[in-house]
């Protein structure tokens, strides 16, 4: 009786033919999506053609002009003499990343590991607010904090300071995540065993989050070298590498602000330029080497699962 | 196959590391200094965001009150040798810049992480994505630079005239051209846009990434072609880590400031004509700090303004995060 | 993986290890006793302090070295004020600070671009044409106003303007060119409402640029713009032309438009003006402070009565051109802080005393190279005179 009822309600099978053709309607949807599948694609182009733009310009630019000389001459009163702010944008990042890396990781694997639950949310989210800061508010921070109230004036030491707090929070970050994402059974398995506290970070948290930790200080070094605003409020315009903490000092993204629109006669819109070549290239390497590393990582990741 | 991690990230379950208790150390003075030591000692580096957050409130809202010129602050009039520092002008000219680069950075953005995830073979996202996301790490100086010299000359003589000519009756793109040199709203809007660009492009992704193979089989298996599962099923699937592509890419776009002080010209004014000159709050902030080196009035204004930009990008970016903890943050942990 | 770490890891170190050796090789060439006198303000000032006086002066004394920057004088003040460098650059005297010396080192000028497709020409303007310009009653460059000034083909050439905008520059940084450019304003038009001071065109809504090089950079760019940009900066104008500044009388029936009364900066004409103004200096009650803009007077500052259609009667000084001004260093009288100390501020001293010496005059009579190369103008005798008088007030 069922089987005679179905039979009777589904409707008659449409003759063989018509079954291998489309129906309009699908010719449009499956048209439709290869449209979609050809045009979408474009869009790399449309997005990707500026920077290699970008890269092109800057390069016909500067590496015309670019020659060992130009590159190491600390010549304080040449005009185009790079070797100075080479070298202390060298010093401000080592002193920066030192001292961003060291409370970030510090705070990080406290804030993964020592710190209760609620405190380590406050903490996360702080440090969220500060990588969101905009650079010309950390800026004002190390200008009002570092120049004004504690005195030190525009000086090395205030835009070293005030770098460092903008790095910071994304080593912080970068730290935190690695130690939350160790595997829980390491992490048991290490407790379980009897490790103390600084036994665990020390032995088995930090040799597996290692590449990651050292992930975060590349990013930091690759946004802290780009950065502008935190360095130029707080510093003033020196030609000798900083000889105190208080010395004025020379630096690329400065030089390339206080160029960019310079005449011919001058001749520093070359530096800015040139400059702008030298720290394109740190940038990009440093973006290369986290990405690979991040690659790595988390291929090394995903083993630990299995 | 991909074997991806069971989600590892502020699973929040894992008990904090117990510190040792004062019994399960010596009782010696420096073992209970130790103890004290290991308590308090994890919130010594964990408090130094925190602090410096604060600080920044601190600072800004201490030398916002230094001179007394809050009468004159919620206006849209800025002018400094009036005494009249009012931050509306330039919080216009923050959102007009802002708001048309989110989107078109959004535009743009889902189009690439669509075309990404679902349309191109692997061999061509595999270096396109990273290619996309290098977009990020290009220091805005050198930004500003290149739109600088390369690129104001075609917007003062190609595009502002071809938009103007063109699209004339709209209103706000008509009346006379302003003349600007290729300064101005425009190319702001065009850099700020390549900004903000690889933050959106990377969120949407990975949050269409996220979207479980099942529903995309199902979906496809039912005989929806792949836009249709995007449409039906993928989006809307993804639709948080959509808006906090937008809120995320917004802030960026809100804050920028080097680039921006470069390439808006500048003026303390709402534009009548979208070719005019305005200017922004970040960019304000910076290329004036100088001319209020020991004048306490001007910092003043400075700093109000800087409290109205922490305020909105600390919204913006909350909002954003929020929505993405359930993702894999470790990509965005640069952002 | 391992290996791709341990050769970052190894970098690092090497980059921070590097940086560190060669900063410490560095110091240790240049001799511990290396003074370095950080310069800050005036963009007008910048060329003659970075490019020429700076490495002429270390070459003459290796042990000090010039480190110029270029941020506008209202910054030059206030960071000279406040210690935070050896020397504030202004093209403006301040008169209220009065732990400050105001030291002119040179005499500058002031001149006026404007870009109009089509015309090359020198144009005839003055401060009333400025002054209404800059405050939008005037419009376009075919106004009635500015056309009447001009010869017959430049007349034409402006009319064919009618149907564009004039688009004024503005400094946005605390300039002494604004400061300048404002006083002029004021002097000539009664209906200025903007008063005068280093930032005092903030409240226009022209677009606004930083610095004379932000200035130079766009008025080349920026069709039917106007600009006033200072004469250090002439080389970076390209092929943008700029005015003959006239007096206001030369609008008036008498002077009418004689083209003798619109005068171009030359040397001898910058020089005129500044005889002019100087002539009434009195060190006793004004020390520096002096106002070398043809007309006016201000508060503080020496009034230069307003020649007879422009041009000074007695005939010494004929053709003044009226936007002068002298350039001042702006240091402390006593060491303070950690930026001017003591030995800081002797060579400060040193090296002020030989740019108004040497640096102004490569042998009596001779300008030097360094100011003609910025277009600059020596100063006179009795103002060098007065700046070491000045100088031997400092206590380092």
């Amino acid at each position: 009786m069922a089987a005679a009822t179905v039979r009777s309600a589904s409707p008659a099978l449409p003759p063989d033919d018509v079954l291998t053709r489309s129906s309009g309607r699908l010719r449009w949807r499956t048209g439709f999506d290869s449209a979609i599948g050809w045009l979408l694609p474009l869009l790399f182009v449309v997005a990707l053609y500026p920077i290699l733009e970008l890269v092109y310009y800057i390069s016909v630019q500067a590496v015309p002009t670019l020659s060992w000389t130009v590159l190491t001459s600390t010549n304080p009163v040449a005009v185009d003499a790079l070797g100075v702010p080479i070298i202390t944008t060298f010093e401000i990042m080592a002193l920066a990343t030192a001292i961003a890396s060291g409370l970030g990781a510090l705070g990080g694997i406290a804030t993964a590991e020592f710190l209760p639950d609620q405190a380590a949310e406050v903490v996360r989210a702080s440090a969220n607010m500060l990588a969101g800061a905009p650079s010309v508010v950390v800026g004002y921070f190390g200008y009002i904090a570092f120049v004004l109230y504690f005195g030190w004036g525009l000086s090395y030491i205030a835009g070293v300071v005030t770098l460092s707090f903008f790095m910071l929070p994304y080593v912080f970050r970068t730290v935190d995540l690695a130690f939350t994402s160790i595997p829980r059974p390491i992490r048991e398995a290490a407790l379980g065993s009897g490790a103390g506290p600084s036994q665990y970070v020390l032995r088995v948290g930090t040799p597996i989050a290692f590449p990651q930790i050292l992930n975060g200080i590349f990013l930091a070094m690759a946004i802290g070298v780009g950065e502008t605003a935190p360095l130029v409020l707080t510093t003033t315009h020196g030609v000798l590498v900083p000889q105190s903490i208080y010395s004025p000092v020379s630096f690329l993204t400065a030089l390339i602000w206080s160029d960019f629109d310079a005449g011919k006669v001058s001749g520093l819109q070359v530096v800015a330029f040139q400059c702008a070549f030298l720290l394109m290239i740190v940038v990009i390497a440093l973006n290369i080497v986290v990405r690979v590393i991040s690659a790595r990582y988390r291929k090394r990741l995903e083993g630990l699962y299995q | 196959m991909n074997a991806t991690p069971p989600s590892p990230i502020g699973s929040g379950v894992a008990q904090p590391l117990p510190p040792p208790t004062p019994s399960s150390v010596a009782p010696t003075f420096g073992g209970r200094v130790r103890a004290i030591a290991y308590r308090i000692g994890p919130f010594v580096p964990a408090l130094v965001p925190l602090a410096v957050v604060v600080g920044i409130v601190v600072a800004l809202v201490s030398a916002a009150l230094q001179a007394n010129i809050l009468s004159s602050v919620f206006s849209f009039h800025w002018n400094p040798p009036a005494n009249q520092w009012g931050f509306g002008v330039f919080l216009v000219g923050s959102l007009l810049t802002a708001v048309p680069a989110l989107v078109l950075s959004m535009a743009v953005g889902l189009g690439l992480a669509i075309a990404s995830t679902t349309y191109l073979p692997r061999f061509l996202t595999v270096w396109l994505d990273p290619f996309v996301d290098l977009l990020a790490g290009i220091p805005s100086v050198v930004y500003g630079i290149w739109a600088y010299v390369n690129l104001t000359p075609y917007f003062a003589n190609d595009f502002n005239p071809w938009i103007h000519g063109h699209l004339g009756f709209v209103p706000g793109l008509g009346g006379k051209l302003p003349s600007t040199g290729g300064t101005g709203l425009p190319i702001s809007i065009f850099i700020l846009t390549l900004m903000a660009l690889p933050i959106t492009t990377l969120l949407i992704r990975d949050s269409l990434r996220s979207v479980p193979k099942d529903l995309w089989e199902s979906g496809l298996a039912l005989g929806a072609t792949r836009w249709e599962v995007l449409r039906h099923v993928a989006l809307p699937y993804s639709s948080r880590g959509v808006l906090s592509a937008g809120l995320l890419g917004f802030g960026r776009a809100f804050g920028e400031t080097v680039a921006v002080a470069m390439l808006i010209g500048g003026a303390a004014v709402i534009p009548t004509s979208f070719f005019g000159a305005t200017d922004t709050i970040a960019a304000t902030m910076f290329s004036l700090l100088d001319s209020a080196r020991n004048n306490s009035h001007f910092l003043s204004g400075l700093a109000d303004m800087g409290l109205v930009l922490f305020a909105i990008t600390l919204v913006v970016n909350i909002l954003g995060r929020r929505l993405v903890t359930s993702l894999y943050a470790s990509e965005i942990a640069g952002l | 993986m391992g290996v791709a770490i341990a050769i970052a890891v190894v970098l690092l170190l090497v980059g921070i290890g590097g940086g560190y050796f060669l900063n410490s090789e560095l110091n240790k060439k240049s001799s511990s006793t290396t003074i370095q006198l950080t310069e800050t303000g005036s963009s007008l000032l910048y060329p003659l302090m970075n490019s020429q006086w700076g490495p002429a002066y270390h070459a003459v004394n290796p042990n000090v070295v010039l480190a110029a920057d270029s941020t506008g004088s209202g910054t030059g003040q206030s960071s000279a004020e406040g210690g935070l460098v050896n020397i504030g650059a202004s093209d403006a005297f301040v008169t209220n600070q009065p732990s400050v010396l105001n030291l002119p080192v040179a005499i500058s000028a002031q001149l006026i671009y404007y870009n109009i497709p089509g015309v090359t020409q020198h144009l005839r303007l003055n401060g009333t044409m400025l002054a209404e310009i800059y405050n939008g009653t005037i419009t376009s460059w075919a106004d009635p106003l500015i056309v009447a000034a001009q010869t017959g083909h430049v007349q034409q050439e402006l009319n064919a303007t009618a149907g564009h905008q004039i688009a004024p520059l503005v400094r946005k940084d605390s300039s002494g060119d604004t400061f300048l450019f404002t006083s002029i304003c004021q002097m000539s038009w009664a209906g200025w409402p903007y008063g005068y001071g280093t930032g005092n065109l903030s409240g226009t809504t022209w677009a606004q640029y930083t610095g004379n090089s932000g200035m130079a950079s766009e008025i080349q760019t920026t069709s039917y713009g106007i600009a006033y940009i200072g004469i250090s900066y002439e080389g970076d104008t390209g092929t943008v032309p700029y005015a003959a500044i006239g007096d206001n009388l030369s609008l008036s029936k008498t002077g009418g438009l004689d083209p003798a009364n619109y005068i171009l900066p030359s040397a001898q004409n910058i020089s005129y003006d500044a005889n002019l103004g100087l002539s009434h200096l009195q060190y006793a009650t004004d020390q520096m402070a002096i106002n070398l803009i043809l007309g006016g007077s201000y508060k503080g500052a020496i009034n230069v009565p307003l020649a007879q259609g422009g041009t000074d009667p007695t005939g010494t000084n004929p053709d003044p051109y009226p936007i002068v001004n002298l350039e001042y260093t702006l240091i402390k009288l006593a060491p303070t802080g950690n930026v001017v100390t003591a030995s800081a501020l002797q060579a400060t001293v040193l090296f002020l005393q030989w740019a108004i010496s040497y640096g102004n005059w490569a042998s009596t009579g001779v300008v030097s190279t360094y100011l003609s190369a910025v277009h600059f103008v020596p100063l006179t005798p009795a103002v060098m005179g007065y700046d070491q008088q000045e100088l031997a007030e400092v206590q380092p």
